[in-house]
């Protein structure tokens, strides 16, 4: 048995040895530097560049520009709307406009200081408010990108039947990823000409695809290869430096490496959506919900990157994890000048977490009912229908993770002025949203006698290259793991789709025992389980060899009714309850959180270890959403003004491993990387008005927020 | 461009380097030692992290010369016997390691601790982290790990 032990991560020695290659640390003899010169306005025209003087620069072998690319100019995971490079126009501050290759990376940086660029102010549209009512348009079709709505029952007649109502407006900010490595990549040309990038990456096949538009040549003369890679969080599901890279060896026919400073990925690269919410929920005495209503306004910047994707998901995932019978949700998402937002751990869900966390503990509030007590009455479980009317008819373990934290809730004690509690539930779609998205791999065996796996699935750090042999070899029913792998290369592997939405472990997992069936029936046929080694039964194919046997799976869902968003958008969820506990100086207006207990139904877990990770990891990073982390365009320039949860900001926390198996996961599992964050931003808003008496709408309440905050409460009291 | 001296562990060493060069970069593109890595390049993050005399210093934030007649370590020191050190040991048996791109910088900094002070508590090991950032793994496994190797390391110079 593997699965559910705590396999050591096969990726960790070479880590703890230092000798993981990043993509910074790739490197290839004669190779050249790239640079990208970004623009300095918001929105603007092009009115002319001087390249003169960078080109007059010694070591700088090329400039180029849109006019340099052979293909398509425009990419995009869901919609082809943003330029590699600017043409003639730039939508925020940071856009790409050229890219200069030097023989070293200090002059390609120096030249790229030495363009000038004259430019043409258009209006700018910083806010997605503004972008509503525009007459400037940032695209020619307009400035919404985007409207969703989520209709079930009807709102009216849910809330004339309320015997409490309760409305209120939250807002959240733009969170950069800040995953240790920034973007960077390696590409040359192969033996044959093809262009090969090797970067830091969540998704080589679609990469790949992207780069053969660029370049118009047909995607088998392109090999993508996923470095190690230093984190990804959503932020490296977009191209980033390969499609430079890539139009850079085209043109200079030579090795060429390029890394984004940290300075530059915070300018340039994608953030977590702002989405400003309305939010009407109405109860009855008894707590049962009648009726919710959102209004959800986001801000995407002025590429589309996952903005559909998170308009969409958080209009579906807008009830929270709640059986209500009458639901009206209306998501529209803008196009703006400000940073480019897009995929970013949970897809817009977190930010939904603080808005129906916070009602809830609102209607609790006013009828006197406990916040956990609430949450039980109105828990989805076995049976319930979704805000989309989806019956969940298998794993639906929301009430055991309540349950799982009931006794440290029933036994808090504050201890002391400034000592709060609170709790934040959530439920989280695993997959794309209503959309196919399979995963494919294979499996063969080898001269030696071993089994090898060829996956196309990126490991991002968070460890599914590790969760897959696991899957793989109890599916075998293997004693040792007598597997190879071979991974995260698009000439080796099948498309499994992005590592994102929580999917990895569930869909490739789910792919990787089709085809452990199909190799396993061959293995019985060709006697293994009667004892033959898997060295003869390779030696016995002959010349005929052993086969490859293929996995596929695509999880069933069904596209959202355009007008109501009803069906079944994703084929499984995971729950999570966490409880935090926090102590706030009401003076400093600082607030520590000091323990949290976050349990977490993920199916089953397939390495303890990497699950408890997710949820530690999780955790911190939602203690960033709510307390410190805030992305300011124009201020935000670098990690002197860019605040990220050290180990003095982390609190105790008891990772709770709830098993509610799903009988269409593999081996029972779902996924746990994104939930793990979505409900830590709202518990801790939720304890802090328990701690205080004051209501935070606004993430982050940072030291300055919640001091404001704490003062005006004490004045209007006063 | 100087000539500078230093031991790099263990070995005597010599590169000349640039007046205003940093220990980084020497290391990592005149020396190949790609195990210091650079995550923000002014000194916050902490992935660019060595010992000079054993001590925790930022690389991106030393100037190469600064360290002409030091003892300099990178994590490449703790294995140079041939075998894990304990820390590298408890990284990979607690789960301390995701993307690991943090991970030399961790072990370094829990390495100078565990010099220092050879039974630290939780706080202390809070403390000698905190200037190491890490978006993966919300620190915890990490520090149960140095716990672990602590107590090995406590057992091993006992026996």
């Amino acid at each position: 048995m593997f699965i559910g032990q705590d396999i050591t991560r096969v990726d960790a020695l070479d880590k703890v040895l230092g000798t993981a290659a990043f993509a910074h640390d790739l490197k290839k003899n004669n190779m050249l530097f790239a640079c990208v010169v970004r623009s300095s306005r918001p929105h603007a025209v092009i009115k002319r560049i001087d390249v003169s003087a960078a080109r007059a620069l010694e070591g700088v072998v090329t400039i180029l520009s849109h006019e340099d690319i052979p293909g398509e100019n425009l990419f995009g995971a869901i919609k082809k709307d943003q330029p590699f490079l600017a043409a003639g126009r730039v939508r925020y501050k940071g856009e790409a406009i050229l890219v200069v290759v030097a023989t070293t990376e200090e002059a390609a940086r120096r030249a790229a200081d030495l363009v000038s660029i004259e430019y043409e102010d258009l209006g700018n549209i910083s806010d997605p408010f503004i972008s509503i009512q525009s007459p400037v348009l940032i695209h020619d079709g307009g400035n919404l990108l985007s409207h969703r709505k989520v209709v079930k029952g009807d709102v009216a007649k849910g809330f004339e039947s309320s015997d409490v109502i309760v409305e209120n407006a939250y807002s959240t900010t733009w969170i950069d990823h800040a995953y240790m490595e920034t973007e960077a990549g390696l590409a040359y040309l192969d033996d044959r000409g093809r262009v090969v990038v090797a970067s830091s990456t969540q998704n080589i096949h679609y990469k790949m695809k992207e780069i053969s538009r660029l370049l118009a040549i047909p995607p088998e003369e392109v090999r993508v290869v996923q470095a190690t890679t230093g984190g990804g969080f959503g932020g490296k599901l977009d191209v980033t430096v390969e499609g430079y890279l890539a139009l850079a060896v085209w043109h200079t026919k030579r090795p060429v490496f390029m890394r984004y400073t940290r300075e530059e990925s915070l300018l340039a690269q994608t953030k977590r959506h702002p989405l400003y919410i309305v939010y009407k929920t109405g109860a009855r005495k008894d707590g049962s919900l009648t009726a919710v209503e959102v209004n959800i306004v986001g801000d995407t910047g002025p590429y589309n990157s996952y903005g559909e994707t998170v308009c969409l998901r958080a209009a579906v995932h807008a009830t929270g994890p709640y059986e209500v019978p009458n639901v009206l949700v209306n998501s529209r998402m803008f196009y703006t000048n400000n940073p480019v937002s897009g995929a970013m751990r949970g897809f817009g869900v977190p930010q939904l977490a603080l808005a129906h966390e916070s009602q809830l503990d609102e209607i609790a509030g006013l009828i006197g009912m406990d916040p956990l007590d609430i949450r039980m009455k109105n828990a989805l479980k076995r049976g319930s229908l979704t805000a989309t009317s989806q019956a969940l008819n298998h794993s639906a373990g929301l009430l055991e993770t309540l349950k799982a934290v009931e006794p440290f809730w029933r036994e808090r004690r504050k201890e002391g002025p400034g000592s709060g509690f609170g709790l934040g539930c959530m439920y989280y779609g695993i997959g794309n949203t209503g959309i196919s998205n399979p995963s494919s791999c294979y499996l063969t065996l080898t001269p030696e006698g071993r089994v090898e796996m060829h996956s196309g699935v990126c490991d991002i750090g968070q460890g599914s290259d590790t969760v897959l042999l696991q899957i793989l070899c109890d599916a075998l029913g293997m004693e040792e793991m007598g597997i190879d792998l071979v991974r995260g290369d698009t000439d080796t592997s099948y498309d499994a789709g992005s590592t994102s939405a929580s999917r990895q472990t569930y869909i490739s997992g789910m792919a990787v025992c089709n085809a452990a069936q199909k190799l396993k029936k061959y293995l019985k046929e060709h006697g293994h389980y009667d004892g033959k080694p898997l060295k003869e039964i390779y030696r016995d194919a002959g010349d005929k060899g052993v086969p490859i046997f293929e996995g596929h799976f695509d999880p069933p869902t069904t596209a959202p009714d355009p007008e109501t968003s009803q069906g079944a958008p994703y084929a499984t969820y995971a729950f999570a309850t966490h409880m935090t506990q926090v102590d706030v100086d009401e003076v400093t207006g600082v607030c520590k959180v000091i323990k949290v207990h976050a349990a977490h139904d993920v199916g089953r877990a397939i390495n303890v270890s990497s699950v408890r990770g997710q949820i530690y990891g999780g955790v911190a990073m939602g203690i960033g959403l709510a307390l410190m982390e805030e992305f300011i365009p124009g201020k935000s320039g670098s990690f002197d003004n860019y605040y990220l949860p050290t180990s003095m900001d982390m609190p105790e926390v008891e990772a709770m491993i709830v098993e509610d198996r799903e009988p269409t996961g593999p081996f029972g599992a779902k996924g746990v990387g994104e939930p793990a964050l979505i409900p830590q931003a709202a518990a801790i808003v939720n304890a802090i008005k328990d701690a205080t008496g004051v209501r935070m709408r606004q993430l982050p309440c940072d030291i300055e927020r919640l001091k404001l905050a704490l003062e005006k409460d004490k004045e209007n009291k006063g | 461009m100087k000539t500078i001296h230093f031991t790099l562990n263990g070995k005597r060493t010599s590169v000349d380097v640039e007046d205003n060069e940093t220990l980084l970069h020497a290391l990592r593109e005149r020396l190949g030692i790609t195990s210091v890595k650079e995550g923000c390049g002014i000194g916050e993050c902490g992935t660019c992290t060595v010992l000079v005399d054993d001590e925790p210093h930022y690389s991106c934030l030393t100037l190469a010369s600064k360290a002409n007649g030091r003892d300099i370590k990178t994590v490449e020191y703790l294995s140079s016997s041939g075998v894990l050190h304990p820390l590298q040991e408890a990284f990979v048996r607690s789960g301390a390691v995701q993307c690991g791109y943090c991970t030399p910088g961790m072990l370094l900094s829990a390495y100078s601790l565990l010099l220092k002070n050879a039974d630290p508590d939780a706080h202390d090991i809070k403390e000698a982290i905190s200037g190491n950032l890490c978006r993966c793994t919300g620190y915890i496994q990490i520090e149960e790990a140095i716990k672990n190797a602590a107590e090995v390391c406590k057992c091993n110079s006992q026996g």
